[in-house]
């Protein structure tokens, strides 16, 4: 048993977790205004490649970090624009977003640095890894809980604050109507696309810092592709956290765990294919007992309509 | 007169994509400095080029077609079948292993191989249609999930049990074919095969099931309007799952040919690296889901690639050039659904 209590096993998972749960918020946000969000593979990618691209000419993670968040809102604002003003289908702009980062990011991979396949740079910093001052000395927890990077911290921070936006604040309550039942709002006097727009925006910033984390607080470097369906994970945790913040951060650390912990095996005598596969069977197998209430659905039935 | 016009019409959303597209990919171009005539002077000649190439394109547009078609179905019907990846895997690998070890006659072989493609490509869409018919797991996300399994375990059969041990190199692969169940290559030394006959015949026969046939209609009517379906007596749960059993097969189907016509084996990532499930998926978005429109933009993307791997080799310009034109082209033909949701809008009011 002692594996699964290794401290570093959990700080794995808290490491790994960090860029499917910003992202997987960002998509809960979404998902809450009705809009099913497809794109988050591509906004994540997106946001990892444009960190890299800051920190190569800039020198400086904060603002590394800042352009990959504005790359990230040129893009959701892409999709917002698409699937609020133009009304097309939002599943096929969200795929459509994912091939077009893909291409993006690669194209640019060569157009900028003149390099195929990955950019590695040892000169390059990646974000720093902070202490706490307290928790650092407890001897187990401290070593699951401290020495990550800021945005590991500031994920977990904006689980507990979006909880209580939606739950808590008028605006939140207005998000939630506005993707509840938008001809109800709207007779209410919101505004349901400005509403919208804004859900969109957010889950634009949350995808720009998960790519960050990704390229550069995971590793310090980027590779074609290496979101590598952590976007497609990031959905699965919102469905399966029901778009509920807590939800949605519970639903991330078990994949995350899951992930760690088939890393883990890898030492067995289990081969890797069925080690790999497990935080996926998994998941199958979490989605038959948290059924969505709804908001899915809903939310497919709104896009299905403007077909 | 009116069909011309309505076919003129919807034929100048397509055009004027690409066009678009076009334009996005020579922006591209010259920011990376080449020039746009040339670099797409040498994209045509690498897929149409000369008959060599214009084989090529064919030859790689056949896996595509086929899991456009499927993926059109599903789509018609209403369904997000993103696991055409997965259904391509398995149905290749069943393909591969029913060929190798099943004894008989070659042809018996061959046509028992196609059929093991497309049973076990059809269960495993089949599986993630009856995990929504049954437990409302949501679509979309059981077919994204089961694309991993798929492949994972593919790759683990391929790499213990059923590994090729003969060769020196040690890829993780299946022995290669016998040469009799190989299907036929249409001309002497092209890569273009059998299977594109097939896919060719497919499309031809989807299309004309969605437009004369009652089951077509009720696919295309539950897709269209579900609750009508229902008011009309369409099992939605049945429906479902017919047409994943019907479009997972033909994602099987196109990894079946891909093993049976180019590659003698099941290699492992040989299907995914390509991304053929997300050109199919393409295809399908481009023509709307049409079968024939969906067999044209196959062609169209295949030639996009095969193009670009022409343009990568004579000039300096990469090859991500047709990713960011295909992409382009999606974005821009899925703001179709609005101009006729305006027009509907308009005329309501």
């Amino acid at each position: 048993m002692d594996i699964f209590l290794d401290a570093s096993l959990f700080a794995t998972t808290l490491r790994m977790v960090t860029p499917i749960l910003l992202a997987a918020l960002g998509g809960a946000i979404c998902a809450r205004v009705g809009l099913f969000n497809v794109g988050l593979e591509g906004l994540v990618l997106i946001g990892a490649f444009s960190a890299i691209v800051g920190n190569h000419f800039t020198g400086n993670v904060f603002a590394a970090v800042m352009f990959a968040i504005v790359c990230s809102l040129v893009f959701s604002i892409l999709f917002g624009f698409m699937s609020i003003q133009l009304k097309a289908n939002v599943i096929v702009v969200g795929i459509a977003l994912n091939f077009l980062a893909l291409g993006l990011t690669t194209f640019s991979l060569r157009a900028i640095f003149d390099v195929k396949g990955a950019y590695y740079n040892k000169d390059m910093v990646g974000l720093p890894k902070w202490d706490i001052p307290v928790i650092k000395d407890i001897p187990w927890v401290g070593d699951v809980l401290s020495g990550h990077s800021p945005l590991v911290y500031l994920s977990i921070v904006l689980v507990i604050v979006l909880q209580l936006f939606l739950f808590k604040t008028v605006t939140g309550f207005r998000l939630l109507a506005s993707g509840e039942n938008p001809t109800a709002a709207k007779s209410l006097g919101i505004k349901v696309s400005r509403i919208q727009y804004g859900a969109v925006l957010m889950c634009g910033v949350l995808c720009g810092l998960a790519g960050a984390q990704l390229s550069l607080g995971n590793v310090t470097m980027f590779t074609e592709g290496m979101t590598s369906g952590r976007g497609f994970i990031a959905l699965v945790a919102t469905m399966l956290g029901q778009s509920n913040p807590l939800g949605v951060a519970a639903s991330s650390l078990l994949f995350g765990f899951m992930d760690a912990l088939s890393i883990r095996l890898q030492g067995f005598a289990l081969p890797t294919h069925f080690t790999m596969m497990l935080p996926y069977i998994v998941t199958i197998a979490a989605m038959l007992f948290f059924k969505d209430k709804g908001y899915m659905q809903e939310a497919r039935k709104s896009n299905e309509s403007s077909r | 007169m009116d069909k011309l016009v309505q076919f003129g019409r919807a034929l100048l959303q397509p055009l004027l994509a690409i066009i678009v597209g076009l334009a996005a990919g020579a922006i591209a171009i010259s920011i990376v400095g080449g020039s746009i005539v040339e670099t797409y002077g040498e994209m045509w000649k690498g897929a149409f080029g000369s008959f060599y190439f214009f084989t090529n394109t064919l030859s790689r547009a056949t896996p595509i077609i086929l899991i456009g078609l499927g993926v059109a179905l599903a789509f018609r019907a209403g369904f997000f079948n993103m696991g055409s990846e997965g259904q391509m895997v398995l149905g290749a690998l069943s393909a591969a292993v029913t060929a190798i070890y099943l004894p008989g006659p070659a042809w018996f072989k061959l046509i028992a191989a196609i059929i093991a493609g497309i049973i076990s490509g059809g269960i495993w869409s089949a599986f993630a249609g009856w995990l929504d018919a049954r437990f409302r797991m949501n679509l979309l996300i059981t077919t994204l999930l089961l694309n991993y399994i798929a492949t994972l375990f593919a790759g683990y059969i391929v790499s213990y049990p059923l590994k090729d041990k003969t060769g020196s190199a040690a890829m993780a692969q299946t022995v290669m074919l016998d040469q009799s169940v190989w299907l036929p290559k249409l001309f002497k030394g092209m890569s273009v095969h059998g299977g594109f006959i097939i896919a060719a015949v497919c499309a031809i026969l989807l299309f004309l099931f969605m437009r004369y046939t009652v089951k077509g209609y009720e696919i295309r009517m539950l897709g269209g309007n579900p609750l009508f379906a229902s008011y009309g007596g369409v099992q939605r749960g049945k429906m479902m799952l017919i047409s994943m059993f019907v479009s997972g097969g033909f994602a099987g189907l196109a990894g079946t040919v891909e093993v049976l016509g180019t590659q003698y084996r099941y290699i492992d990532g040989a299907l995914t690296t390509p991304g053929y499930a997300w050109s199919g998926i393409m295809a399908t978005l481009l023509a709307g889901s049409h079968p024939l429109g969906t067999a044209v933009a196959a062609i169209l993307i295949a030639a996009l690639q095969t193009g670009g791997m022409g343009m990568e080799r004579n000039t300096d310009v990469p090859l991500e050039v047709s990713s960011i034109i295909q992409a382009v082209l999606i974005l821009f033909v899925s703001a179709k659904f609005t101009y006729s949701f305006i027009k509907r809008k308009k005329a309501g009011s």
